[in-house]
Parts: structure tokens; C-alpha cells; sequence
């Protein structure tokens, strides 16, 4: 980049100095810039207008003159650069980061929230607590930690009752995955005391919790009996923890869902936003999951307890930014959520978001347009500002060599509609009869 | 001594000497593909898919033919990159236009104009007879798709890959099950697929839900890798196998393995080498007369088998295949690439 600034400077100090009386030619120095200098006579040359110097002192002369242009150019950069410094430095206080929310009562909840999240134990930590603790930073606190307590305890004792009724296995993995799932789409009623049970919808509008981010949550689906491809999933964790069943939350693009082994070792993806069992090849029909994405492990993969983790702290500054904005607080959740997972996609993408938002917010304050290319050129006096644009471009890259490709928001709808069709229907049907037979509880063992 | 009998002498061992001489050229095609894989900077496509060739055609390949093949290809893709405008903006566009023209002289019929004279290229078209080159070996060579302009799911990218490399960028082979297909990575749509059997840029979805991968296979590499240098000349090296077991179905398999064990050493999770390896020591294995050493054999080749199950290797049918491929075009509304689509 310097170097081409260096050329466009040449031709621009040449006409400055002299009234060309025609266009340059492809050497501007043989001819113009001796006779400029000449004439102006500030520079202590031999008059090289004389034919009879020869061409050897006229070469050497040449070579003289363009060693002080070359001078001249420096100097001149030396002052551009000064000037630009001094502007950097006349504002002393210039920050190369983003401004904080702190001075936001209610941020004091997510850092306090946060310094908890560090202290979990990776391996081994409560998928209930950890999800509450995320999202009552975004109520601040005011929700009811006991009363969701009980909330779980209750669908616990009644999933184990409901097992018990329908002569499950209560030791069987399969038998307490299905029956989750019944729970999850299926209407139940307890014959000993009649407690019934209704299933959770989908609730389409604002899925993505655009206007309101706690559409996202499992106290909000809790409360509605409606949720979206976030809370359900995470609901189906919180239960599996409580009754002691294996299951692990996989990711597609812009989606999540359940994997689980049967008690024969083989593994079965639940979809529960329509309450079906998915095929693999229904999943990667959605078109947007690139086989680098596979191989990489973005996708379809069990989440590992550090990897889930990884993922709550992704929650916990999308919550952030979706209530204050983007500073430099999220940047560190985030790469904490790195450190556990450094292969998440979800944190990446957070992490690209925030990098941008920092470039732009310094480009900005250096009343430079990044979109205007000749302005960008600017940013050549700031190695700060290269440094953090240099960021950006390797976030890029990093998401892009992960595999990643943006799935729009109408080929999602339309790939979600698309799982209940009649054939993947009818595949889950077949899937969840395979199950059936192999749930009831041997009489005689 | 009787006459006849020396002439019959003379014939069998003018008969050995030949295929001496011609398990020489398998030898010579061998090293060079070795070396290739050794030293980076011997590397070079074209020499090694002609060599392997030209040893099954007993060196009777036309080289001049082929590169003067090669080279009017190459011209023609350079004067599309300067006659033509291209709708890509960003700073890879040098490398996009290489490989946008490579895939016209591949797929598209292009009008030229010389003296005032209209002329109308032709470009290469799928061969839908012998595609796994059981009858004759050639079907499946990039100097039968020189000559006859028709192609496989072989020869058609093995010649985009040339011509790729001859215009001085890359081009990825990649593999799906008895399939060969182009990946190219630009900055505007990440990884991209190329299919030159149907000209046509499909996205993954449409191998993967063939139903004939496993994720696993995915995973591993198996399939749908963007192939490096070294994993492409391991390719190559088990074509050179396949060619010598077409040539000498009565071998004893120490070639082949030789080929094989290079192979595999450079692609660990290369299917087709390790199921050729497998194969090759099944035939040894029935040749086998010592019955402790065989059944030390037969144990080792399970765990063989084990493995290529493991990382996901399945077995997709041969006719399945084509129906598969087929697809692509029946469906091309669901797996076509729309950012990509022209």
C-alpha cells in the first residue's frame, strides 16, 4: 500500500512545482524535472539545459535529482505522518477499543454473572443452574431461582412416574430419551393423579429474538409452552440432567438439536421443534452444512460439557449485546467461549461481529470512511488501526476456512417446514416404532 | 535341436522380453509418481497423468499430440480471459477468471471468428458408455478424452486440473464414492463445487445426501476433501495399480502393494487404496500355501476391513451410481449452488 501512495505522490509533487507545458510522458525525470528545478533554481544543479556537459555528467545530475525528489516525497510524508500523529496524540486519551456500557446499572448483573460462569467447573456443572444464572443476568436478577427449581423437579418426578406407568426401563437410556420426547410432543396424563401434561409448540414469531431477546429463553418457554430451536433443546438438557439421561446438543446451521445412544450404542437425532425424529440426510438437506464444516466438527457433533459451556457463555454476550451493545465486555466472554470451544462457530461469528463493530467505532473516530478506499489509505499513520483491521480480515478467514456458509433466514423457515414432510414424517415414524419395542421393561429378568 | 523349436524359443522369449519391458514402463511411471510425492517441486499433474497412461499404452502415447492439445486449450481459455467480461469483484478475481475459463472450454460451446469466418468450439461431453472403463482401461484417460472429446467423471477433471496448472492457478480434485469432481475456494463463496460431468456447480448437499456417505466419511476425509498435492499423486498411484492389475491380471500383487503402501502413507484415509491394498492381499492370501501364515494374513486383513468400515467407507452400487449422477440434472433446483449460478 505504501508503495503505491509513494508513485500517486511522484506525478503530484512534479506538477506542483512546475506548469507542465504538456502531459508527461513514461519518464517524467529525463525532461521535466530537470528543467523545473532549473528554473526555479532553489536547488544548486548545473544548468543541464547546455548540450555541451555531455551525457555522463547529464546522468549523473539525474541521478542527483531524483535523490532529492526522493527526499522531498519523504519529507513530505514525514510531515503528513506528523500531522496525523499529532491528531492522534492532541487526543490523548484516544482509545482503540470500544467505550463501555459500565457506566449502565443493570450491566453490573452480566459482569456478575460472568465472574460466576469463570468459576464453573468445565467438566462438570449444572446445565440448570448455568442456564439460569444466563439468563437472569438479562432479567437482573429478579427471577425466581427456587420456583424454577421446583418447575424441573416437578416435570422430573413426572417423567419417572409416567416411565413407571407405561412399564418403561427406568434404567434404560432409550426408554428415558423417548420418553422425553413424548414430553416434548406428545399430551400426557398421569392415571394415578390425573396431572396432565400439554406439548410444546413452535412459536414462529420472532424466533430469533430480534425484538425481544428473551424469546430465546427456557423460563420463557417454561411460561408459554412455546419455544424455538434454542430453548427446546436446552429444556430437553436440563430434563435429561434431572432423571440422569444421556443426551448432547448438536448444531446445524442457525439451529440447534438432540443426539442421544440408544441402549444398543446407536446414535438418533431429535428435532424438537415439530417432535420428530431426523434423519441425517434430512439435516444436511438444508444445503447450507459444507462438508469442511463437517470435518471440522461446527456441525452435527455432540457437544462436549466444555464445548456446552462455551456455548452459555456465547449466550451470555449475545444477551449483552442485544440489551446494551457491543464493548469491550463481551469481547472477553467471548473469548473466553473460545478457550472451551476454540472450533465454535457460534463464538467466531460473536467474535467477527465485535472485532467489526471495534474497527468501524475507531475508523470513525479517526474520521475515516473504511468504505471510501482513497480515505482508507489514511489508516496507514495508525498501526493500531492496521492491527485491528488486520483482525477483522483473519476473523474472516477463519469462519470462512471453518466452513461456514449464511443460511437466510427464508431458506431456514423453509428447510424447517421442509423436516415435516411427508417422507422425513414418515421416517420418523419408523424410527420411533424401531424404539417402542425395545422400551418395556423385561418382566422376568 | 529341431528348427520349429528354436523358432518357438525365439517367440517366447521375444514374448518375455516385451512384458519385461513393459513392467519397466509401470516401474518408470512408479518413480516418477514417487518422486512427485517426495520432493514438492517435482510435482507436476500433466507428467504424472501422461506417464501413468503411457505406461499402459506401452509408451505408444502421441505426446506431441497431447501437448499441442493442451496448449491450443490453454490459448483458448487466455483469450477468454481477455475478450470476455466477468462479474466478480473481488481481490481474487485474477485467480476466478483462470478457473471461469478453464470450466467455458470444458462445458460451453464458444463462437470464434477467424478471417471473417464463424467457427464454433465444441466443448467435452460426458461418455455414458463404460464408465468405470471395465471393457477397455482408455475409456477412462484424459488422452482418449483429447482425441474423442467425450469423458468421465475422471478424465474431465484430471483435464480441468491441467489446464488449471497450465494457466499457473490450482484446482482441488475431490472425491465422492466412484466419483471425481473440482474444488476451488474464492473469497466471495468460500468452498464451491465444480461438476464437469454435467456442468453444473452443485453444492454438498447433494453427494452428501446420496445416501451413500457417512458422516464419518466426511469427517475423516474421505470424501469431499479439497485433495493437496500429495493426496492427488497417491490418486494417481492406485490408477497406476489399477492399470498394471488390467494389464496383468496374473500378478502377484507386490506391485500393486508397492503402489498402495505409498499411497496410503500419504492419505491415510484414501478408501480406494486401502480397499485395493485389502483386495490384493485377499488374492495373496488364496494363493497362499503355508496355512499358519495365511490365517496370520486373514486376521490382519479383517482389522483391514474394520477400519475401512470405521472411517466411514461404505459400498455405493455400481448402478446406483449413475442414477445418482443423474440427479444433479433431474433435481437441479434443489442441489445447484444458487450463488453461483450463471
Amino acid at each position: 500500500m505504501r508503495k503505491i501512495i509513494l508513485l500517486l505522490l511522484f506525478p503530484l509533487l512534479a506538477f506542483s512545482q512546475v506548469n507542465l507545458p504538456s502531459v508527461p510522458g513514461t519518464n517524467p525525470f529525463q525532461n521535466y524535472s530537470i528543467r523545473s528545478f532549473e528554473n526555479k533554481a532553489k536547488v544548486q544543479v548545473p544548468n543541464t539545459t547546455n548540450t555541451s556537459f555531455g551525457s555522463v555528467q547529464q546522468q549523473k545530475s539525474n541521478q542527483q535529482l531524483i535523490q532529492e525528489v526522493e527526499k522531498r516525497v519523504l519529507d513530505d510524508q514525514k510531515i503528513k505522518q506528523e500531522i496525523h500523529q499529532d491528531i492522534a496524540t492532541s487526543n490523548a486519551s484516544f482509545n482503540y477499543s470500544l467505550s463501555s456500557f459500565s457506566f449502565l446499572p443493570a450491566t453490573q448483573y452480566y459482569y456478575e454473572a460472568f465472574d460466576r460462569l469463570i468459576q464453573i467447573d468445565t467438566t462438570n456443572f449444572s446445565i440448570k443452574d448455568t442456564n439460569f444464572l444466563v439468563e437472569n443476568a438479562f432479567y437482573e436478577n429478579k427471577e425466581d431461582k427456587a420456583a424454577f427449581d421446583e418447575n424441573i423437579k416437578k416435570s422430573g418426578e413426572f417423567l419417572v412416574a409416567k416411565m413407571k406407568e407405561l412399564g418403561y426401563n427406568l434404567n434404560s437410556n432409550s426408554a428415558k430419551n423417548y420418553m422425553l420426547f413424548q414430553f416434548f410432543s406428545e399430551t400426557l396424563q398421569l392415571k394415578s393423579n390425573g396431572l396432565k401434561h400439554l406439548p410444546f409448540a413452535y412459536d414462529f414469531e420472532d424466533y430469533q429474538g430480534i425484538n425481544d431477546w428473551s424469546k430465546m429463553f427456557v423460563t420463557k418457554l417454561l411460561a408459554t409452552r412455546t419455544g424455538q430451536c434454542h430453548s427446546m433443546p436446552l429444556l430437553y438438557l436440563i430434563l435429561a440432567e434431572e432423571i440422569n439421561a444421556e443426551a448432547y446438543l448438536a448444531l446445524s446451521p442457525n439451529h440447534s438439536y438432540i443426539r442421544f445412544p440408544d441402549d444398543n450404542g446407536k446414535w438418533h437425532n431429535i428435532e424438537l421443534t415439530n417432535g420428530m425424529f431426523s434423519t441425517t440426510s434430512s439435516i444436511l438437506n438444508s444445503g447450507y452444512i459444507k462438508s469442511e464444516a463437517l470435518s471440522n466438527k461446527i456441525y452435527m457433533q455432540n457437544l462436549s460439557k466444555k464445548e456446552l459451556l462455551s456455548q452459555f457463555y456465547v449466550d451470555l454476550a449475545m444477551g449483552y449485546i442485544r440489551k446494551f451493545g457491543y464493548d469491550e465486555f463481551c469481547a472477553k466472554v467471548i473469548e473466553k467461549a473460545l478457550v472451551l470451544y476454540p472450533n465454535s462457530i457460534t463464538a467466531n461469528m460473536v467474535k467477527s461481529n465485535i472485532d467489526t463493530h471495534r474497527f468501524e467505532y475507531v475508523m470513525f473516530n479517526l474520521k475515516i470512511n473504511p468504505r471510501d478506499k482513497s480515505q482508507l489509505q489514511n489508516i496507514q499513520y495508525y498501526p493500531k488501526a492496521i492491527e485491528l483491521l488486520k483482525e477483522v480480515n483473519n476473523q474472516y478467514d477463519t469462519i470462512d476456512n471453518l466452513g461456514y456458509e449464511h443460511m437466510p433466514e427464508d431458506a431456514y423457515l423453509q428447510w424447517l417446514q421442509s423436516m415435516h414432510d411427508e417422507k422425513n414424517k414418515q421416517d420418523s415414524e419408523k424410527l420411533a416404532k424401531q424404539f417402542k419395542g425395545t422400551l418395556i421393561k423385561p418382566l422376568k429378568n | 535341436m529341431p528348427k520349429p523349436f528354436i523358432y518357438l524359443l525365439l517367440l517366447f522369449n521375444i514374448f518375455l522380453a516385451t512384458a519385461q519391458k513393459q513392467d519397466k514402463l509401470f516401474e518408470e511411471s512408479y518413480d516418477l509418481l514417487h518422486s512427485m510425492i517426495d520432493n514438492d517441486n517435482n510435482y507436476n499433474f500433466k507428467k504424472a497423468v501422461f506417464s501413468v497412461e503411457n505406461a499402459y499404452l506401452e509408451h505408444k502415447l502421441d505426446t506431441t499430440y497431447i501437448n499441442n492439445q493442451i496448449k491450443l486449450l490453454s490459448v483458448l481459455c487466455n483469450s477468454l480471459i481477455e475478450n470476455r467480461f466477468l462479474a466478480y469483484v473481488e481481490n481474487d478475481k485474477e485467480k476466478v477468471n483462470k478457473w471461469a475459463s478453464v470450466y467455458q472450454v470444458m462445458c460451453d460451446t464458444i463462437p470464434f471468428n477467424i478471417n471473417d469466418k464463424l467457427y464454433k468450439y465444441e466443448p467435452f461431453g460426458y461418455d455414458f458408455t463404460d464408465v468405470f472403463g471395465h471393457s477397455k482401461r482408455e475409456n477412462l484417460f484424459v488422452s482418449k478424452l483429447l482425441e474423442t472429446h467425450k469423458g468421465n467423471c475422471r478424465s474431465l477433471p484430471y483435464l480441468y486440473k491441467i489446464l488449471c496448472e497450465e494457466l499457473g492457478t490450482d484446482a482441488h480434485l475431490a472425491l465422492a464414492p466412484n466419483h471425481i469432481y473440482i474444488k476451488h475456494q474464492n473469497k466471495k463463496n468460500g468452498w464451491y463445487n465444480t461438476e464437469l460431468t454435467s456442468g453444473i456447480f452443485p453444492i454438498d448437499a447433494w453427494i452428501m445426501a446420496s445416501g451413500f456417505v457417512h458422516l464419518d466419511a466426511i469427517t475423516n476425509g474421505v470424501y469431499m476433501k479439497a485433495l493437496n498435492n500429495k493426496e492427488t499423486i497417491a490418486l494417481l498411484l492406485i490408477d497406476l495399480a489399477d492399470n498394471y492389475n488390467a494389464k496383468f491380471p496374473n500378478n502377484d500383487g507386490t506391485f500393486v502393494l508397492k503402489c498402495c503402501e505409498i499411497a496410503i502413507a500419504n492419505y491415510p484415509h484414501f478408501a480406494n487404496a486401502l480397499i485395493l491394498k485389502a483386495e490384493t492381499i485377499k488374492k495373496q492370501i488364496k494363493a497362499e500355501t503355508d496355512n499358519d501364515k495365511a490365517n496370520k494374513m486373514f486376521a490382519d486383513l479383517e482389522n483391514q476391513y474394520k477400519f475401512i468400515h470405521k472411517i466411514g467407507y461404505r459400498n455405493m452400487p455400481e448402478e446406483m451410481y449413475l442414477n445418482w449422477l443423474v440427479s444433479l440434472k433431474t433435481e437441479r433446483n434443489k442441489f445447484e449452488n444458487s450463488a453461483l449460478k450463471r
